[in-house]
C-alpha cells in the first residue's frame, strides 16, 4: 500500500515536470520525451515489484529463458572476479548435461562483509554463496543449509574431503555448512610453481655466479650486492636496483611475515606453531626477526635497497619488477607473476634472464624451510554454501556433485577436446599457441569458457592418472611456458619445477593454517583488538626501523610500541585456537 | 590621465590572466590527455610506465574490452532513463523546495530550510537505508535510482540562493496583477532560473550517470535494471582480480590490464558528458538580462 | 533592507488568511516534508546500532544494547584524537585552498573576453572532475616520484640536489593532498559560480566602465558583492563537511611512513568496524561526524545572521 501512495506521488511529480517544463520554450521537445520514457518505466516497475516480493529469492526461475528443464541458480561469492556472458558456451554445454546453469555474481565496490551484511539485513540470498571473511555472519544469520544429510547422498562431494577434514567444517551447532573450493589435490601432486612466499631472485644473477648454494639471507644480500656492483646498470644504462620491498597496504606482508619462514615454519601468516611444544610464538619479536630488520637496515644504508621502498603504490613497484632492474624481492608468486612475465616476454627480457626463481632462505644455514608446504592448504573459516532461500536444495548438491565429475571438470579447466585442447595419442592433453592465447583473452573467456571457478574443484591428477586436473599443472604446459634461463637455472640446481628450487617437502602440522583463525578475529575480544593495533603499528614502524639510522635505537622504541598493543592478549587467544585445533 | 592609467592596469591584467589562464589550461588538461594516452596504449607495455601524452605502442583493444562489457545495452538504456528521469524529477522538485523556501513570506522558512539542511550531515547507515528502502518496495526495482536523492539541500540551497537573487519586486507586481504562486513559480521566477537550472540539471545528471554503487546494493539479484557504469566497475573489479590471482599466472600476454581498462572506461563515460555540456554551457557562459528593476 | 526583514517578520504571523492564500506552498511543503522524513530521517533509526552489538542475524531490533561502550572505545583510543586531527586539518586546508581556487578561477574566466576561448577554458577546467581519485592519484605518484617532473625540475634547476621522496615526509602529506583537491575540482566547483555571474545585470558593469572603473574596481564593486549570497552559502554549506576530509584521497596516497598525518577517520572506520564486521563502530563514528558537523553549521549560520549575510536556516 506505502509502495503505490509513494508511486502515486512520484507520477504527480512527473505530470508537473511536464506541466512546468512547457514554459521553457526550448525544452518543450525534451520534456515530452522524457514524459513518455518515464510512463513506459513506471509500468515496467509495477509489473515487476509485485513479481519480487512474492518471490522473494529465485526471481530468476520465474524469468528464465524457458529453454525446458534448466534450472537457474543465483550465486553471490564475496570477491572479486568476472562475470560471463549469458550466452557463455561452455555453460550452455554444461547446462545441458546437467540441466543446472548458475548466474554468478562477484564482490563490486564493498568488503565481504559490507556485502554480506545487506545481503543477511535484507534476508534475501542468492541459492549459492560463499561470504569470504564474512563467511560466519551467513552461519550466525542462519542463512545456510546444514550439508550433514546431503554429503553422503553425492558420492563426488563426498570424496572432496576425508571424514576427517569434513569434520573440520563443523560449526559449534556440529553442522557443517559449507566446503572450500580451492587447494585440494586429487591423486599425485602435479604442483610445478610456487605461488606462494619466497625470497625471489632474477635467473641471471645465478647464472652469474655460477649457481651457488644459497641458504641464508646474508648469502642472498651478499650475491644481489655483488651483482649489482659488477652490472651497475642495465643495457639501457637505467640502474640496477639490488632490492625492493613492497609495503602498500595489506600488501606490507611482504616486509612483514619473512621472519617465520626464516625460522623455518611455514606460512600460519599470523604466528609460528611450535610442533614440538604445540605452541604459539609471536614472530614479530624473535631473534631472528631482530637480525632480518637489522640486515634490511644494514642493506638499507649500503644503498642496496630501492630507497622508494616504503612508499611506492602496487602499481610502481609491478612497473619497476616489469623493466627487469630489481634484482630480488620477498614476495608471493601470485602477487606479482601475471603482470611482470608477461612484459618481460613482451620486451624479451624473459631470454635474458630477468624471471624470478625462488629460493628457501632461512637465518642460519643448514634449517629445514617450509616456505613451500606440499599437500594443499585446507582453510575451512569460508566456502561454498548453499542458502535457505534455496528452493531445490537437492539439485544444488546434485550440480556441485555433477561438476566434480571428470567429465564436467575437464569442461570447466580445460575446456572443450579440439578446441580448447588437443588429445595426443597417448591421451595426453596439451594445448596449441592458439589455445593458449585464447585461454588467457578476456573476450574469449567471457563468450567461451565457464569454469565455475569458486566451485569447488581439484588440483592434482586426474581420474584418467595421466593428465593434470588443470591446464597450468600438466608438465608439458608448464616446462613449454618457462624462459630459456630459468630452465638452465632449474638444470643446474637438478630440479624440473619451483618447488624444487626450495627444496622442502614438509607437510605442515594439521593445525596449518593459522591464519584462517587471525582472519576471523573481530574487535569484539581483546585478542581482535590485540591483533589490529598490532598490524597498525608494524604498518608505521617495520618501514621506520629499516630506514633510521640507529638500528638498535630504532627497534627498542619500535619492540615499546608494539609491547603497549599487548600482543600477548591476541597470542592467548591464538593458542586456544590451536589447542582446539589439535585435540580435533 | 586617469583613463591612460587604467588601460595601463587593464592591459597587466589581461596579460596576467592569459597566462593565468593557459597555466591552468595546460595542468588541468595534463591527466586528461595521459588518461587517453594509456588508453590507447598497450596494456601490458603501459605496466612499464613512461606514457605521458602520447601511446607508445597504440592500441583500440582497451576500448574493445570495454565494449564487450556485459549488458551494455541494457545499462545503457537504464543509464540513460535514470539520467533523463533522475533529472527532470530532481530539478522539478528542488526548484519547487526552493522556490518555497525562498518566498520571504513564507510561514515556515526557516523550519523548512534547516529540515533540510540537516539531512546533508546525518546519515543512517548502508544497512538501515537498505532496509528502508526495502520496505518501500524500491529494491530490485527502477525506481530506486531516481525516487531516493531526489531532493537534496545542496541544491535546494543553490537553487534558493539565486531565487532569492531576483528582484522581489517581480513577485510582488505579479501578485497585484492577481496571480498565484503556481504562475509566479512558472511564469516568472523559472524564466529567469535558466543558468542555475543548467548548473542543477547538470550536477544531477552527472550524478545519475556515474552511479553504480545503488545498482550493485539494491539491484544485485536483477541484471535487467543493471546500469552502464555498475557494468564498467565489475569489469575493472574483475581485471583487477585476475591480475593478483594464481589463474592468471598464464605464459601469454593477458594484453588487458587494470589500469589500461580503466582509462578506457574513464574516457569512455566522460565522452556523453562532455557532449552534452556546450548545449549546457551557453546558459553560464553569456551572461542574462534580467528584466524589471532590480532593488 | 532592513524594513523588509521587519515586515517579513511581521507578516510570517500565522493566520488563517495567511495559510490560505500559502494553500499550494504549503502542500507543497508537506508533500516534500513527508519525503524528507522517509528518505532522509526514517534510516536514522539505525543510529540505535551505535548503542548496540549490532549483528546482521538479530537485526536492529534484537541485538544487544551495549550502552556507549563503542564510543567510549572511540574516545579513549589515542589514534582516534589522531585521525580527529587529520581529519580536520585536511578538511580546513582544502576548503579554504579549493574554496578561494574556485572563485578566482570563475571571476579571471569571467573576464576573458574572447568567447571562444571562454568556452574552451570551462570546458577543459571541469574534466578532470571525470577522472576517479585512482587516476589522479597515479599521476601524482608519478610526477613526484623519484624521477617524476617535479623531482627533475627542482635538480635541474639546482634547487636540490638530491630527489625529494616527498611521500616518506609526512609534512608534505596535507600540502599533496589539498593540491589534488584544487587540481580535480576547481574548474568544477566553478560552475556554480559562473551561474551566478551571469545573473549579473549587464548594466551595472557599462555603469561602471562609464564612471571609468578598471577590471578590478570591476571585479571588486560589482563581480564579488554581486556573487557573495553564493559564496556565503556555499561556505556555510562546507563548514559542516570538515570532518568528511576524504577517504579515497588520503587512502591512495597514504604509506606507513606518513600513517600519523594521512589517516582520516572515514579510514579508521574501515580499519576498526566495517573490515572486522563490526558495524556499530562505523555508525558510532558516524554520529560523532554528523553531531560536530552539526553544531559547526548552527554556530556558523548564527555568525552568519548577526553579520546580516546569507544564511542557511
Amino acid at each position: 500500500m506505502k509502495k503505490r501512495r509513494i508511486m502515486a506521488v512520484f507520477m504527480t511529480a512527473a505530470l508537473a515536470a511536464s506541466v512546468l517544463g512547457g514554459c521553457g520554450g526550448s525544452t518543450d521537445s525534451n520534456s515530452s520525451a522524457d514524459n513518455s520514457n518515464s510512463a513506459d518505466n513506471s509500468n515496467s516497475a509495477d509489473n515487476s515489484v509485485p513479481a519480487i516480493s512474492e518471490n522473494s529469492g529465485n526471481e530468476d526461475n520465474s524469468s528464465s529463458n524457458g529453454s525446458g528443464d534448466i534450472i537457474e541458480f543465483t550465486a553471490f561469492f564475496a570477491t572479486p572476479g568476472a562475470e560471463i556472458n549469458d550466452d557463455n558456451e561452455i555453460q550452455q554445454l554444461i547446462a545441458e548435461k546437467t540441466n543446472v546453469k548458475v548466474k554468478e555474481t562477484w564482490l563490486t565496490g564493498q568488503t565481504a562483509s559490507e556485502a554480506v551484511g545487506t545481503i543477511v539485513a535484507g534476508g534475501e540470498y542468492p541459492d549459492f554463496i560463499d561470504g569470504g571473511d564474512a563467511m560466519a555472519a551467513l552461519y550466525d544469520a542462519g542463512a545456510l543449509v546444514a550439508w550433514d544429510d546431503y554429503i553422503d547422498k553425492y558420492p563426488n562431494i563426498k570424496e572432496f574431503y576425508t571424514d576427517e577434514e569434513w569434520d573440520k567444517f563443523r560449526q559449534e551447532d556440529g553442522h557443517i555448512y559449507w566446503m572450500n573450493a580451492f587447494q585440494n589435490i586429487y591423486g599425485e601432486d602435479k604442483t610445478t610453481t610456487h605461488n606462494d612466499e619466497a625470497f625471489w631472485v632474477q635467473a641471471r644473477v645465478l647464472e652469474w655466479a655460477n649457481y651457488p648454494k644459497i641458504q641464508t639471507l646474508d648469502q642472498y644480500f651478499e650475491l644481489l650486492d655483488s651483482y649489482a656492483e659488477a652490472n651497475p646498470t642495465m643495457e639501457d644504462g637505467t640502474a640496477i636496483i639490488p632490492y625492493t620491498v613492497l609495503c602498500e597496504d595489506w600488501r606490507y606482508f611482504c616486509i612483514e611475515n619473512a621472519p617465520q619462514f626464516l625460522d623455518g615454519y611455514p606460512n600460519d601468516g599470523s604466528c609460528i606453531v611450535d610442533p614440538e611444544t604445540l605452541t604459539v610464538i609471536d614472530y614479530n619479536t624473535t631473534d631472528t626477526a631482530y637480525r632480518y630488520f637489522k640486515k634490511l637496515n644494514e642493506e638499507y644504508h649500503a644503498g642496496n635497497i630501492d630507497p622508494e621502498s616504503f612508499t611506492q603504490t602496487y602499481d610502481e613497484y609491478i612497473a619497476k619488477l616489469s623493466t627487469g632492474r630489481v634484482l630480488g624481492m620477498c614476495d608471493q608468486w601470485w602477487d606479482f607473476s601475471a603482470t611482470v612475465n608477461d612484459v618481460f616476454k613482451q620486451q624479451g627480457l624473459d631470454k635474458k634472464g630477468c624471471n624470478y626463481v625462488p629460493l628457501g632462505l632461512t637465518i642460519d644455514e643448514g634449517m629445514e624451510n617450509q616456505w613451500y608446504t606440499s599437500g594443499g592448504t585446507l582453510n575451512v573459516s569460508s566456502g561454498l554454501g548453499i542458502s535457505v532461500s534455496c528452493k531445490n536444495v537437492d539439485a544444488a548438491f546434485k550440480f556441485v556433485d555433477d561438476l566434480l565429475s571428470q567429465e564436467i571438470h575437464n569442461l570447466r579447466y580445460w575446456g572443450v577436446e579440439g578446441v580448447d585442447y588437443q588429445v595426443d595419442e597417448n591421451g595426453l592433453f596439451y594445448r596449441t599457441e592458439e589455445q593458449r592465447m585464447n585461454a588467457s583473452d578476456t573476450a574469449y573467456k567471457a563468450s567461451h569458457i565457464c569454469s565455475y571457478s569458486y566451485f569447488p574443484n581439484w588440483l592434482g591428477t586426474s581420474r584418467d592418472g595421466i593428465n593434470a586436473m588443470q591446464p597450468t599443472e600438466q608438465p608439458f604446459e608448464f616446462m613449454d611456458s618457462l624462459a630459456e634461463p630459468v630452465v638452465k637455472c632449474f638444470e643446474a640446481y637438478g630440479v624440473s619445477t619451483y618447488p624444487g628450487m626450495l627444496g622442502s617437502v614438509n607437510k605442515a602440522g594439521k593445525w596449518y593454517p593459522m591464519y584462517s583463525f587471525s582472519n576471523t578475529m573481530t574487535t569484539a575480544t581483546p585478542g581482535g583488538v590485540a591483533w589490529t593495533k598490532m598490524g597498525e603499528v608494524k604498518h608505521e614502524w617495520l618501514p621506520k626501523i629499516v630506514m633510521m639510522d640507529n638500528f638498535d635505537d630504532a627497534w627498542e622504541q619500535y619492540m615499546e610500541v608494539y609491547s603497549a598493543c599487548k600482543p600477548e592478549d591476541f597470542i592467548s587467544e591464538m593458542q586456544a585456537e590451536l589447542d582446539r585445533r589439535v585435540a580435533q | 590621465m586617469n583613463k591612460k592609467k587604467t588601460s595601463a592596469a587593464d592591459k597587466a591584467f589581461t596579460i596576467f590572466n592569459t597566462i593565468f589562464m593557459v597555466a591552468f589550461v595546460v595542468i588541468t588538461l595534463y591527466p586528461v590527455l595521459n588518461t587517453l594516452a594509456i588508453s590507447l596504449n598497450d596494456g601490458i607495455d603501459t605496466v612499464r610506465g613512461g606514457i605521458y601524452l602520447f601511446p607508445r605502442k597504440f592500441t583500440l583493444k582497451n576500448y574493445q574490452t570495454v565494449l564487450q562489457t556485459q549488458n551494455l545495452k541494457i545499462g545503457a538504456y537504464i543509464t540513460v532513463a535514470r539520467t533523463i528521469i533522475g533529472t527532470l524529477l530532481a530539478l522539478v522538485l528542488n526548484a519547487i523546495l526552493a522556490f518555497i523556501v525562498s518566498r520571504k513570506k513564507f510561514l515556515f522558512k526557516s523550519q523548512l530550510s534547516l529540515f533540510w539542511v540537516i539531512t546533508m550531515y546525518v546519515n543512517g547507515g548502508m544497512i538501515p537505508t537498505f532496509l528502508v528502502y526495502k520496505g518501500l518496495g524500491l529494491t530490485n526495482s527502477f525506481w530506486v535510482y531516481v525516487i531516493p536523492g531526489m531532493i537534496s539541500a545542496f541544491n535546494m540551497l543553490v537553487l534558493r540562493t539565486y531565487m532569492q537573487g531576483l528582484p522581489d519586486s517581480l513577485e510582488e507586481s505579479a501578485q497585484l496583477d492577481g496571480a498565484g504562486y503556481t504562475v509566479i513559480f512558472t511564469k516568472i521566477i523559472s524564466p529567469l532560473c535558466k543558468p542555475v537550472y543548467a548548473t542543477i540539471a547538470l550536477f544531477v545528471a552527472v550524478y545519475q550517470w556515474n552511479s553504480w554503487f545503488d545498482a550493485m546494493l539494491y539491484n544485485r539479484m536483477s541484471s535487467q535494471y543493471t546500469t552502464l557504469q555498475y557494468e564498467l566497475m565489475k569489469l575493472l573489479s574483475s581485471v583487477m582480480q585476475q591480475s593478483g590471482s594464481a589463474d592468471a599466472a598464464k605464459n601469454t600476454a593477458a594484453a588487458v590490464t587494470p589500469a589500461s581498462v580503466r582509462a578506457a572506461a574513464t574516457i569512455a563515460t566522460m565522452l556523453p558528458i562532455v557532449c552534452l555540456y556546450p548545449f549546457l554551457q551557453r546558459y553560464f557562459v553569456t551572461g542574462l538580462t534580467i528584466g524589471g528593476v532590480k532593488e | 533592507m532592513a524594513r523588509s526583514a521587519e515586515t517579513a517578520a511581521k507578516d510570517k504571523k500565522i493566520t488563517w488568511k495567511e495559510i490560505k492564500r500559502q494553500k499550494v506552498l504549503l502542500i507543497w511543503s508537506a508533500i516534500i516534508v513527508v519525503y524528507g522524513f522517509i528518505f532522509y530521517y526514517l534510516p536514522l533509526g539505525g543510529w540505535i546500532m551505535a548503542f548496540q552489538n549490532y549483528k546482521p542475524k538479530d537485526g536492529l531490533l534484537h541485538s544487544k544494547f551495549i550502552g556507549l561502550d563503542k564510543f567510549k572505545f572511540l574516545f579513549t583510543d589515542g589514534t582516534f584524537i589522531q585521525v580527529v586531527r587529520n581529519t580536520v586539518a585536511m578538511g580546513v586546508i582544502n576548503l579554504v585552498v579549493t574554496f578561494v581556487m574556485a572563485i578566482v578561477f570563475a571571476i579571471l574566466l569571467n573576464e576573458v573576453k574572447n568567447n571562444f576561448g571562454k568556452k574552451s577554458v570551462q570546458t577543459i577546467s571541469y574534466l578532470p572532475h571525470f577522472l576517479s581519485w585512482i587516476i589522479v592519484t597515479g599521476i601524482l605518484h608519478d610526477a613526484l616520484s623519484g624521477t617524476g617532473i617535479i623531482n627533475e625540475l627542482l635538480m635541474r634547476f639546482h634547487f636540490i640536489d638530491q630527489p625529494i621522496n616527498f611521500f616518506a615526509h609526512p609534512g608534505y602529506f596535507w600540502p599533496i593532498v589539498a593540491f589534488a583537491n584544487v587540481w580535480k575540482e576547481t574548474g568544477w566547483n566553478a560552475i556554480i559560480y559562473l551561474a551566478a555571474i551571469t545573473a549579473i545585470d549587464p548594466s551595472l558593469y557599462e555603469a561602471a566602465s562609464m564612471d571609468g572603473a578598471g577590471r578590478w574596481a570591476k571585479i571588486k564593486h560589482i563581480t564579488l558583492p554581486s556573487i557573495r549570497p553564493t559564496i556565503m552559502i556555499l561556505l556555510l554549506m562546507n563548514v559542516g563537511n570538515v570532518l568528511n576530509a576524504g577517504f579515497e584521497i588520503q587512502y591512495l596516497l597514504g604509506n606507513g611512513l606518513v600513517k600519523s598525518v594521512s589517516e582520516t577517520i572515514d579510514i579508521y572506520v574501515l580499519k576498526w568496524g566495517i573490515s572486522q564486521n563490526d558495524f556499530s563502530l562505523g555508525t558510532a563514528a558516524g554520529i560523532f561526524k554528523s553531531v560536530v558537523s552539526i553544531i559547526l553549521i548552527v554556530i556558523a549560520n548564527q555568525l552568519a545572521k548577526r553579520a546580516g549575510e546569507e544564511r542557511l536556516f
